[in-house]
């Protein structure tokens, strides 16, 4: 038997045997379904309807299915292929917080990139091929407990920095997914808001991003030599920034030098970081004393260098969406409790109040794990690795490999799983 | 709460319109035109409801001796009528800018709180009202700063429906102040978007159902009072329209295959402009960027701006005579995309959406400049007319 025929088996016998713990989504027969076979060619089966969580468990028992979708919109007929004819009457609101869309340091120990056009390869994050400047770019990302954590520390913000306090968006009309690889998805199902149009949900998108935010019209500006910053007795952006950059003042200098040198965030070099640090205290003084309005004066500090540092705290107060799954209204979000393909996990439904212990790699409540072909008996498998660099894998607390092409490895079930859905080995 | 009828006199775009003058409101515009005309203020509303017209023709902002008495209500009530009669976009645009324009200046004048709140009530907004007004924000006027007070606050959902259409950066939600689901707002800013909602009140789209409009009008030409009105609209408009019409003939509607080089984005624009739509000021300093640099002569941009509700042409040829001098690039997609003026998704275009190059997914080249567009385009328009002659040469041989 192949492996994908394997997997296919696997993923159908999850489905029969977990039919009835299998959540539904609201609105179950105005959603559209879709989802991708174990074809070698990767095309989505969409336009699909259900009359009940029944048959569509049913349906999953049957093809167990590599991915499976459910559409964020609700339609009058969902089954019909063309978008203009099946009555579209809203969608819910989307966040997908995905490790794919944004940098994070350990990256640079578990991401492989290869440029298609002149061969070269390495590690971490890059979007062109710093060699020959092409962007055919094939990555191969890997799971990491430092990663998602990163993705769960943003979606915590979301809500708690933004959902609740600014929009005044309840907790109960919030729906959290593992997205069963790399990331979050957030569901928002709130009358109002389904029915708002794509470019104003950019506009929500943009508040919780501070992408295209102007610094200039929150108040940082030049005038006659003296430069203004924001006011922090306000609401909103201006401030989150000001005390962002308090909490930051705050830190030891070690620490506030790390961050300022981060080339991907503030990227400043030594000499302005040292007269920032300088000036660190005057520069809390006078936020204590609520009078930062005019920024100290810093040596090298001109519009440029305050506009670069201040740029730097909205990222970090920014919430690492992405924006384009928020605002397409038509796009299909993978169905909570399948499976999902790369990895074998399941996408797993949690409230809120479970996420600051929610371990998706290690997680101790059962009914939250996200890994189910973890065997009660210890049963391993023998395979053949097939890439040239896998990296190292730490799932529920041990870690395996990384290992080189041609390697034979003996691994646990859920192991051999994972690596097989990743493609990255073949069994023997 | 019910709203005081001397509120619906003075803003008869109110929605309790109906509950005050329900019997004025809900009966057939035929019968309604044929009486009012006979009353004896008869033709005070006809002066009144030319003066509007005139005055929209005129790109004014404001009509001088301005009244909002109870005729008001009959005046508004006709000039939704008139507007589906003529059934023209151009003439509804100018109508609904002034009329919308004199609504921001009423309001504005009389500078009312409670009215404020209940107009807001009445339109179905969700608003909040402080007394005394909240702090929410400095703001820096010549070296020192101000604090910035407001008795209002407005749900983001209507925020939004109301000031996305405006995208004045400032607007922006990331640049305001929310709390709790509600967006603080200035009433200077505030009426602003109640001028938005009763321009769009009035911008009824050109009728689809050109059956029940020809109906209609068969139906009330037999009135002689409507008929006087219809003509002298229609003279006074004869008389504007050149200027507003002749360029589009020449230009957009004889070269209609040019319309095909353009992106979306270009195209949103010259729709809004041969509609008589205004532009904010990023639409206007792109598309003067864009057609500039298609080397697009000076004279046929200005002739563009023509049907803006602004209009000057000193001043609009000296502006693209100076951007011209200045060879300013037109936005990127994702500046485009940002100002919420990109319009590949409503168009469904294919290269905008999908990219070029390579059929493999993964591999395509996403489209990063709409000159980028027009660009390919004309390459991909030579190349099948390099095709169609050789196999006509291949033919003929
Ligand atoms: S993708 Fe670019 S060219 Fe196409 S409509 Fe959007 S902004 Fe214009
Ligand atoms: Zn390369
Ligand atoms: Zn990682």
């Amino acid at each position: 038997m192949s492996d994908i025929s394997y997997l296919k088996r696997l993923f159908r016998t999850y489905y029969k045997e977990k039919r009835s713990e299998i959540p539904t989504v609201s609105s179950f027969g105005h959603r559209e379904f879709g989802y991708i076979p174990w074809d070698k060619k990767i095309i989505m089966k969409r336009h699909m309807s259900f009359k009940s969580q029944d048959s569509i468990t049913k349906h999953l028992g049957n093809e167990g299915p590599r991915h499976v979708y459910s559409s964020g919109a609700l339609y009058t007929q969902p089954e019909i292929p063309d978008m203009d004819g099946k009555g579209y009457q809203g969608c819910d609101f989307i966040v997908d917080i995905d490790v794919d869309h944004f940098y994070t340091p350990c990256k640079e120990d578990h991401d492989f990139w290869y440029c298609k056009e002149c061969g070269k390869s390495g590690l971490g994050m890059v979007h062109k091929c710093p060699k020959c400047g092409k962007s055919k770019i094939k990555t191969s990302a890997w799971i990491c407990e430092k990663c998602l954590d990163t993705a769960k520390r943003e979606i915590i913000k979301l809500i708690y920095d933004f959902l609740v306090p600014d929009f005044g968006i309840s907790i109960s009309q919030m729906r959290i997914a593992f997205s069963g690889h790399r990331g979050y998805h957030l569901k928002i199902e709130n009358d109002q808001i389904r029915n708002l149009p794509s470019n104003e949900r950019r506009e929500i998108a943009d508040y919780i991003s501070g992408e295209n935010i102007s610094l200039e019209i929150l108040g940082l500006q030049e005038k006659s030599g003296t430069i203004y910053s924001f006011s922090g007795d306000t609401y909103g952006w201006a401030k989150k920034i000001i005390r962002k950059t308090y909490e930051i003042l705050k830190k030891p200098n070690s620490e506030i030098q790390e961050l300022l040198s981060e080339k991907e965030k503030f990227n400043f070099n030594k000499n302005y970081i040292k007269s920032f640090l300088n000036s660190k205290q005057d520069f809390i003084d006078k936020i204590d004393n609520n009078k930062y309005f005019i920024l100290p004066s810093i040596e090298g500090f001109g519009m440029t260098n305050w506009r670069k540092f201040f740029t730097g705290i909205v990222h970090e107060v920014g919430v690492e969406i992405d924006t384009p799954v928020t605002i397409d209204i038509h796009r299909l979000i993978r169905y909570p409790g399948s499976l999902h393909g790369k990895t074998g996990f399941k996408v797993q439904e949690i409230f809120p109040d479970e996420l600051d212990d929610f371990n998706p790699l290690d997680e101790v409540n059962e009914k939250l794990d996200p890994i189910v072909f973890e065997s009660k008996v210890q049963t391993t498998q023998k395979l053949e690795v097939l890439d040239a660099q896998v990296p190292a894998t730490k799932i529920k607390g041990k870690t395996y490999g990384p290992y080189t092409k041609g390697e034979i490895i003996e691994v646990p079930h859920h192991i051999a799983i994972f690596l097989l859905c990743k493609e990255v080995v073949k069994t023997i | 709460m019910s709203i005081p009828t001397e509120l619906i006199n003075r803003y008869p775009w109110l929605p309790s319109l109906k509950k005050h003058y329900f019997e004025m409101a809900s009966r057939s515009p035929s019968i309604f035109i044929s009486e009012v005309f006979s009353k004896d203020f008869g033709s005070d509303l006809k002066e009144r409801l030319l003066d509007l017209f005139e005055a929209a023709f005129d790109n004014l902002e404001e009509i001088s001796d301005y009244k909002s008495d109870k005729l008001n209500v009959y005046v508004y009530l006709l000039l939704n009528i008139f507007l589906y009669a003529l059934d023209n976009q151009l003439i509804t645009n100018r109508l609904a800018n002034l009329y919308s324009k004199i609504t921001y200046n009423e309001l504005t004048k009389e500078n009312n709180d409670a009215n404020l709140y209940n107009i807001c009530q009445d339109l179905g907004l969700k608003i909040r009202y402080y007394e005394p007004p909240i702090n929410y924000g400095v703001n820096i006027v010549k070296d020192h700063h101000q604090k910035l007070e407001t008795n209002f606050t407005i749900h983001f959902i209507d925020y939004l429906r109301l000031a996305s259409n405006l995208r004045d950066e400032y607007r922006k939600l990331v640049h305001n102040s929310l709390l709790e689901g509600y967006v603080f707002i200035q009433n200077k800013r505030l009426i602003r978007l109640i001028q938005e909602y009763v321009r769009n009140r009035l911008l009824i789209k050109e009728t689809e159902d050109k059956a029940s409009l020809k109906a209609f009008l068969s139906d009330v030409s037999e009135i002689k009072d409507f008929k006087e009105i219809i003509d002298k609209i229609l003279n006074a408009w004869t008389e504007r329209k050149e200027e507003f019409e002749y360029t589009f003939k020449i230009d957009f509607e004889s070269k209609e295959e040019l319309l095909t080089l353009y992106p979306p984005c270009v195209k949103e624009i010259l729709k809004k402009t041969q509609e008589g739509q205004n532009l904010i000021h990023n639409e206007r300093l792109f598309i003067v960027w864009f057609l500039l640099a298609l080397e697009y002569p000076v004279e046929k941009v200005v002739d563009l701006f023509s049907t803006m509700p602004d209009f000057d042409r000193e001043k609009t040829t000296y502006q693209v005579n100076f951007a011209k001098k200045k060879k300013y690039i037109p936005y990127k997609c994702l500046t485009l995309k940002s100002l919420n003026l990109c319009f590949a998704a409503n168009y469904k275009d294919k290269l905008c959406l999908e990219g070029y190059g390579s059929v493999e997914p993964s591999e395509r080249k996403k489209l990063a400049h709409p000159l980028s567009y027009t660009r390919i385009k004309q390459y991909r328009a030579s190349k099948e007319e390099y095709y169609k002659n050789k196999e006509v040469d291949e033919v003929n041989e």
